[in-house]
């Protein structure tokens, strides 16, 4: 084939548009004709996953395609993109490569992926075309991208036999429902769920526990009198998962809630004992969360995110005496999320938990 | 006496770290020293900026300069910002400073031992650090014993009830087996065994665990891991740097010290140990003990060691001086820049199959790695291209700098004909993964702060690995196997070679 650049470096370029039908042969052929030509540096083609996006075209290509461009350096993949928009008919689809130099450098390291756009009517070959291109034998892992609609054919065909589903609740118009459709697709799928939601408190999550590590901890938690959220905007789905969180990790039970526009106060019980839990929305530009005050009978324990510097600061206030620290915030950004709960997803079972507990606050 | 379970914090249940490390004081011995700035003030910023110490955290050092708490803050700072794998953050480092004190006086003066007492106790109401302590020993190796025992008399070695106490030791851990033994009673007449966390930072290296984690979490390696299919077993550090500047430190210790005796002996004992049933407590570290154990004397010094020294030669085009005309260095040094050893494991599992370590400086390039080579198929059906000798499958653990694991085997060359090729299948970390490890450093300080003492080394294994060495010495010192040289950007001597050519085997090109 008279050609100056190899394949990859076409796809590397600009994506190429094809019938469904052809891109398992033009992957192989572009692998192949990148090795005749030689390349100065070795070029190989890695995956540890499939990872599939499924959504609306309006909010899903640019967040996905983002989240391609850090994502595969910790987690090769196959990654195919399957959008729907009520404007179109038939089925079209690109394929590109993201490629990018080993730290030890000399190699080019690749993964490949396809975009697939359907009308409305397609849906079913949409499915069908999203199956037949995932790699067998490695895990299959899918995000519904958008408000949490798991029950379309799209998503229902792909989460049957995936090994997690990402969502992120944050995104619904309509937190309860998008939690509770996320409970349902837990239960009726056996899969395993990760909102995004839930995962972006992981820091929140590690640092409130420090307070109460070892047998210090354990008598600060019997002194719980108070929990206070604060954030931006309306009572958020992370307010919502951060107070479930502490009511189905330490057995607390709802008494009752009561919220308006902007906030949420609930009481609830610890044997006989009364705690508070309030979750206060603020300005709608401010994070999710800024604030996490614990109080106790003796002291406070709070966490606050700085906006300005990016870090969080750890303080803790007796009567008389205070201790103050500040630690890095982790990176909250789809990618970071997504990668960091491929690496570890030992939290979520408890997440199932913290959900359920969140609707029922919701249902008072 | 029995420790109580710690109780368990609800909050963490499905988080990775199943509890923080206790608020404690981290008191440095050697403070001012090189160690201090480059990897431990690194590592410890790196763990807060982490969230990974807790609140309370303080760290006092001590060393012999007169400085104040300011000036050590300064010149940490300095370090971290010229060492740290992460740019220092002014914010992040300010709330860390904070946390740092100094105390300056001689390792012999008990004055000073009883001004850190009292420092120490002042920071436990400021910074709340709750009476928990972790000594770690920065210091020239000779200061150890001394340290400990100061540590004894000002009653610090001993935890207030429900408090911990634990001591860090750097190596080298003694110079021969004698050495060893009087600095193990020294220490442990003030300090018990399990409370000693004595460091080898190959220990702390994500790919040395990784060695681990390829032979228990995989099912198919398990089976072949013995004398029946491997021919031999090669453990191979190859440094391109010389002596550094540092050929006054180093004419006292040489290769087999500096290298042999801790890194290289850990390694192999990863490699040849049993499967362990869990990685609680000492599980790990008594299945290393029996490897070392299993180890056979060696009965032939002359035979089954080399020793060399590099002489003038070019790295990477650059020339380098021979070692005898380092700064700091004799004329007439005998000191090994090189040594290449073979041993034995005399187990069921490894008898008759052979160990051979070497590690060098000044060689052509920077490599760790493990490299098991397997025994040929028991029939030669298949033409070899490029001669006639079947080429074994060969399996390398690389651990640096590019990690990773290949795997050669023969495969057919397209056409009519069934010609057999050697190929490679590779695999790195790097390309897989995309993320930076932490720093050896990292791992290490925060295990013993929680008490996690898998990845130290423990008396009997060190022990161990003196009675097997200090003959090698004691016969170097009686000049069998006599000093040999190799130049500098070479693979070492041909004596090295020879040793393994004696066996009709081969040195693996790394
Ligand atoms: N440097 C490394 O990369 C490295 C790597 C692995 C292991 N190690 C081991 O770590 C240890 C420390 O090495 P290093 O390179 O940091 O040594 P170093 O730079 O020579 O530092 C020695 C430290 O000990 C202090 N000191 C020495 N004698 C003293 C005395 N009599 N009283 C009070 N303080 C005294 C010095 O304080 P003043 O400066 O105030 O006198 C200095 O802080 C050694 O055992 C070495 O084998 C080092």
């Amino acid at each position: 084939m008279a050609s100056d650049v190899t394949g990859l470096e076409r796809l590397e370029d600009r994506p190429i548009t094809m019938s469904p039908a052809a891109i398992e042969e033009e992957f192989t052929r572009i692998w192949k004709e990148t090795a005749a030509a030689g390349a100065d540096e070795a070029s190989v083609r890695l995956r540890t996953q499939n990872f599939v996006g499924v959504g609306p075209e309006t909010w899903t290509v640019e967040r996905f395609e983002r989240v391609m461009e850090s994502l595969p350096q910790r987690h090769p993949c196959r990654s195919v993109l399957a959008v729907i928009s009520p404007e179109r008919s038939g089925l079209e689809s690109s394929i590109s490569a993201h490629c990018w130099r080993t730290a030890a450098g000399g190699r080019h390291v690749c993964s490949e992926e396809v975009i697939l756009k359907a009308g409305p009517a397609d849906e079913h070959a949409l499915a069908s075309t999203v199956l037949a291109l995932l790699v067998p034998e490695l895990p299959l892992n899918v995000w519904v991208i958008g408000p949490v609609v798991l029950d379309s054919h799209v998503a229902s065909e792909l989460i049957e036999g995936a090994d997690i589903v990402f969502v992120d609740t944050a995104d619904a118009p309509d937190v309860a429902a998008a939690l509770r459709a996320a409970l349902i697709a837990h239960r009726k799928h056996n899969v395993a769920v990760c909102d995004l939601a839930w995962r972006r408190l992981a820091v929140w999550r590690s640092l409130i526990a420090q307070f109460f590590d070892g047998d210090d901890g354990a008598r600060r938690l019997s002194q719980l009198r108070a929990i206070e959220i604060t954030g931006g905007g309306a009572v958020s789905s992370e307010m919502l998962l951060m107070g479930g969180w502490f009511i189905s990790r330490l057995g607390l039970s709802l008494a009752e809630a009561e919220r308006d526009n902007t906030s949420l106060t609930a009481t609830l019980y610890d044997g006989s004992r009364g705690v508070t839990l309030t979750l206060k929305g603020g300005p709608e530009q401010a994070a999710a969360i800024t604030e996490v005050k614990v109080r106790t009978s003796e002291a406070e324990f709070i966490v606050q995110a700085h906006a300005e510097s990016g870090h969080m600061h750890v303080r803790e206030e007796w009567p008389g005496d205070s201790d103050h620290r500040t630690v890095a915030q982790v990176p909250t950004d789809d990618a970071s999320v997504v990668a960091e709960a491929l690496d570890d997803a030992s939290d979520l079972p408890i997440f199932i938990e913290a959900a359920e507990a969140a609707v029922d606050l919701l249902r008072n | 006496m029995t420790m109580a379970e710690p109780a368990v914090n609800p909050l963490r249940t499905g988080m990775r770290l199943n509890r923080a490390a206790d608020p404690c004081a981290v008191v440095v011995f050697g403070a001012t020293g090189d160690l201090t700035a480059r990897k431990l003030m690194p590592a410890l910023y790196n763990l807060a900026r982490e969230r990974l110490l807790p609140g309370g955290f303080s760290v006092v050092g001590f060393a012999r300069r007169d400085w104040t708490d300011e000036q050590f803050r300064a010149a940490m700072k300095e370090g971290v910002t010229k060492f740290s794998r992460e740019p220092l953050q002014e914010e992040l480092w300010e709330s860390f400073a904070r946390g740092l004190h100094y105390v300056s006086g001689t390792f012999d003066d008990a004055q000073a031992y009883a001004k850190l007492a009292e420092r120490l106790a002042k920071q436990d109401i400021a910074h709340g650090a709750a009476g928990n302590r972790l000594f770690y020993l920065a210091t020239p190796p000779d200061a150890y014993a001394m340290i400990a025992q100061r540590l004894g008399e000002a009653q610090l070695a001993t935890p207030q009830a429900g408090n911990w106490t634990r001591l860090v030791v750097e190596k080298p851990f003694g110079r021969d087996l004698t050495s060893a033994r009087a600095l193990d009673q020294s220490i442990g007449n003030v300090f018990r065994e399990r409370y000693i966390y004595r460091i080898d930072h190959y220990l702390g290296k994500e790919t040395v665990q990784n060695i681990m984690v390829f032979r228990f979490g995989n099912g198919i390696f398990e089976p072949v891991w013995n004398r029946r299919y491997v021919d031999n077993v090669q453990v191979s550090v190859a440094e391109t740097v010389g002596v550094e500047g540092r050929g006054g430190y180093y004419e006292e210790s040489g290769a087999l010290r500096d290298m042999v005796q801790n890194h290289l002996m850990q390694v192999l004992a990863l490699v040849a140990m049993e499967p362990v049933a869990s990685f609680r407590g000492d599980a790990v570290r008594d299945e290393k003990a029996k490897v070392f154990h299993a180890v056979k004397a060696i009965e032939d010094v002359g035979r089954d060691t080399v020793r060399a020294q590099y002489s003038a030669g070019a790295i990477m085009g650059a020339m380098v001086p021979g070692y005898r005309e380092e700064q700091g260095v004799a004329p007439d040094s005998h000191t090994e820049t090189y040594a290449a050893i073979k041993l034995e494991v005399e187990n069921w599992r490894w008898s008759g199959v052979p160990f051979y370590l070497r590690v060098g400086k000044r060689l052509p390039k920077r490599a760790t790695e493990v490299a098991i080579t397997f025994k040929t198929a028991p029939l030669q059906l298949f033409r070899q291209m490029g001669g006639d000798n079947p080429t074994p499958n060969l399996l390398v653990l690389r651990i640096q700098p590019d990690e990773g694991i290949s795997l050669r085997f023969g495969a057919k060359v397209p056409g009519t004909r069934s010609d057999v090729r050697p190929v490679n299948m590779d695999f790195r970390y790097g390309s897989s993964f995309g993320v930076e490890p932490p720093e050896a450093y990292e791992r290490l300080l925060l295990d013993a702060m929680l008490g996690d003492s898998t990845l130290f080394t423990r008396w009997d294994g060190v022990e161990a690995a003196w009675e097997l060495l200090t003959p090698v010495l004691d016969g170097w010192a009686d000049g069998a196997s006599p000093i040999k040289q190799y130049e500098a950007g070479s693979w070492g001597p041909d004596a090295a070679r020879e040793l393994i050519e004696r066996d009709g085997r081969e040195w693996h090109r790394m």
